[in-house]
């Protein structure tokens, strides 16, 4: 097993840069996930891996070892398509065994690999079905099942999930997690859903127009989005921006004043945006908050919660409140509750988060 | 409909009555848009532009296929222009009494079989590899380039495919005895011996169509989902490898349909070429049912014996198809119909 570590890595197709100098470790064992828009470089990084695209400009190594002229097939690193690239005329096993056998893997050997991971997938009664009598679910699981019997150093993830339903995504999230804890291998998931960024990675690297815009854990990029765009991509719904400008004790929002609890250093007078977590506000009052009056337009229900979409400061904004169980007394909101620590302060120009120190 | 629970039930002569009742009230209801006849007259004035660009295929079928089949009879028939079809006396199976008991017809049969047989062999595999060498060409206008020179001689009409074959085979100032005649050998007047006749025949066959036959075969590899070979990569498969793993079981049911194709026009050995290439020297080897039906039939006026022969060779090409279609059936779940 092995880390996999990319420096200064350029894609070109001819005169078009695609890939603007990509840098990221991922450590040993780690799970990385990498997320942004459609169109942002985020399949075309993960083939620079793969050794499915040529790397423009930029150094490759796994483990340890540059990879940039290494065939695909000597980088020991097994891949899961979006449309799984079952083989429709082999069945199950021979699809897993696919790989194996190129290999010249002996017989008896593949038959144990192929049954041990069928076994974990739970397609042991599968294993003679063609992939087209498969459901959506089970071929995702044969197309994992093909990348873990090559026991290879690093896995590579192109959105495998994205052709399944909701339903069956999350569940298929959770035995993705399940298997690389029990697996360990180093892995790249490339995804444009959030959630799925969210509940998988042990680090998220946040791309957009073939830039890394911030690498960290979860709770990192959730609690300090280092730049606007980074804070409306994670998050659901996203957080709340509105333009604003900084005064001696706060900020100044259309006509409120909002409490930051925070020292303002001589930046007074800033303009800045302010985020805001739709769950975040509250209902009530409460330590440091500021009240901010809103005009509901819209209550949207979603069991233990709803989402109250409104207008505030000539800005649409969306936040999230607890329902228990009831939305009548939602209905009447004129005015939600911020609490001061948790607003988030970027600068107006350049979009990245302020830290206000000095 | 009615429910018999109620009211009169019970009563088999009010059953019938009933039941005349209903059927009266529905053939009342047929001319309301509920039935089929009303359905299909709805269907046809919202698709009838569909039924007019059909009417040109059906019409060509009727006119060309079909109505020949009426004079097909003339197969049973003593048959005399004089008399016309209709009235031609019935024969039953003279004809093909006299077909089966002809040496030459029996020659032109095996004939046909043989000819046929190597065309399979030979010119039905082309395709599919020339197809095969295509898709590993990368440098795409190298590819473009050798693709249109491969699919030229589909587009020159037989007579001067024919006289292209027999001036390179000519004895004297052919290329091919040149070449010979680099090695020592002597010239061969290839077109008079029937020995040559067959190789030639099929050669020139290959010559001209296996580039444009390649194409289907191209376009099924096209359609071969690309991230297979993607994944095969990261497996690493080298190309032999993906050729034989992947595309050509991709493309194998393209395959077993352009064979059953094949198949069934077995005893349709082209005509023409035949007709331009042989000569009375190489009968022996080169007349098929087609061209003794061309001469016995068309040359010699005996129209009813060469329906009786054509009617045998639509005949086997019938049953070879069948066979062939249930085969591929049966074996691999692939068929035309
Ligand atoms: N063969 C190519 N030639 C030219 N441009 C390409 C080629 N392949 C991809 N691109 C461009 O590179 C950019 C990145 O593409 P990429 O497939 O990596 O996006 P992505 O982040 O995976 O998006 P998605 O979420 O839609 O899959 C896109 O703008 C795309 O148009
Ligand atoms: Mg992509």
């Amino acid at each position: 097993m092995a880390g996999v570590n990319l420096s200064g890595i350029i894609k070109r197709y001819g005169a078009a840069q695609v890939v603007h100098g990509i840098d990221l470790n991922v450590a040993e064992k780690e799970f990385v996930v990498l997320v942004g828009p459609s169109g942002c470089g985020k399949s075309t990084t993960l083939r620079m891996i793969a050794g499915l695209e040529e790397i423009s400009e930029g150094d490759l190594e796994i483990d340890g070892r540059r990879m940039n002229r290494v065939a695909p097939k000597d980088r020991d690193v097994a891949m899961v398509f979006q449309n799984y690239a079952l083989y429709p005329h082999l069945n199950v096993a021979d699809n897993m065994a696919f790989g194996l056998r190129i290999r010249r893997m002996p017989k008896d050997e593949i038959a144990t690999t192929i049954a041990e991971t069928a076994e974990i997938l739970g397609l042991t009664e599968y294993l003679q079905r063609r992939p087209a009598d498969l459901s959506g679910g089970q071929r995702q699981r044969v197309a994992m099942g093909r990348a873990i019997v090559r026991h290879p150093k690093v896995f590579l993830f192109d959105e495998p999930l994205s052709n399944l339903d909701a339903k069956l995504r999350t569940q298929m999230r959770a035995e993705i997690k399940r298997l690389h804890n029990r697996l360990g291998v180093t892995s790249v998931y490339v995804t444009h859903d959030q959630v799925e960024a969210m509940t998988l990675a042990d680090r998220i690297v946040v791309m957009n127009d073939g830039r890394i815009e911030q690498v960290g854990t979860p709770m990192e990029l959730f609690n300090n989005p280092a730049n606007t765009f980074v804070a409306g991509f994670l998050g659901s719904p996203p957080m709340n921006q509105m333009k604003a400008q900084l005064t001696e004790t706060g900020a100044r929002v259309g006509g409120s004043e909002i409490n930051l609890a925070r020292p303002i250093n001589g930046h007074a007078g800033r303009d800045v945006i302010i985020g805001i977590r739709p769950e975040h506000v509250t209902l009530q009052p409460g330590d440091q908050t500021t009240a901010l009056p809103i005009s509901l337009d819209l209550v949207e229900p979603l069991g233990s919660e709803a989402l109250l979409h409104a207008r505030f400061a000539e800005t649409e904004v969306v936040f999230k409140a607890e329902t228990h169980g009831n939305i009548a007394h939602l209905q009447g909101v004129s005015e939600v509750h911020v609490p001061a620590p948790l607003v988030q302060i970027f600068d107006a120009e350049t979009g990245r988060a302020l830290s206000l120190e000095h | 409909m009615v429910d018999r629970n109620t009211g009169i039930g019970g009563n088999p002569v009010e059953e019938v009555v009933i039941e005349a009742g209903e059927a009266l009230r529905d053939r009342a209801k047929s001319y309301t848009p509920d039935t089929n006849w009303a359905r299909m007259v709805d269907h046809f004035k919202r698709e009838w532009q569909l039924y007019v660009m059909l009417a040109p295929t059906i019409i060509w079928f009727i006119v060309f296929l079909y109505k020949p089949m009426y004079g097909l009879q003339i197969a049973f028939k003593d048959y005399s222009i004089f008399r016309g079809v209709a009235n031609s006396p019935w024969v039953g199976l003279e004809h093909f009494q006299v077909l089966f008991s002809n040496e030459q017809f029996i020659r032109a049969v095996w004939n046909t079989i043989k000819i046929s047989a190597l065309n399979l062999l030979f010119g039905f595999p082309a395709p599919i590899i020339l197809a095969l060498m295509f898709n590993e060409i990368l440098h795409a206008t190298y590819k473009k380039t050798a693709q249109t020179i491969v699919y030229l001689p589909h587009f020159i009409s037989s007579v001067i495919i024919a006289g292209i074959v027999i001036t390179a085979f000519a004895p004297t100032g052919g290329i091919v005895n040149i070449i010979l005649g680099w090695f020592g050998m002597d010239s061969i007047y290839f077109l008079t011996r029937p020995e040559w006749f067959r190789p030639i025949f099929v050669g020139t066959g290959i010559w001209q169509e296996a580039g444009f036959g390649s194409i289907v075969f191209l376009a099924a590899i096209a359609g071969v989902n690309p991230s297979l070979y993607e994944s095969a990569v990261v497996d690493g498969a080298n190309r032999w490898q993906m050729m034989w793993k992947i595309t050509i079981p991709s493309i194998l049911p393209t395959i077993l349909i352009m064979l059953i194709i094949r198949i069934g026009n077995i005893m349709e050995v082209s005509f023409e070429l035949v007709i331009l290439l042989y000569q009375p020297a190489t009968y022996e080897t080169a007349d098929v049912v087609n061209t003794w039906i061309y001469r016995q039939g068309l040359q010699s006026g005996q129209y009813d014996l060469a329906a009786a022969a054509g009617l045998f060779n639509a005949l086997v090409a019938f049953v070879l198809v069948m066979t062939a279609n249930s085969l591929s059936r049966r074996f691999s779940q692939t068929s035309l119909w």
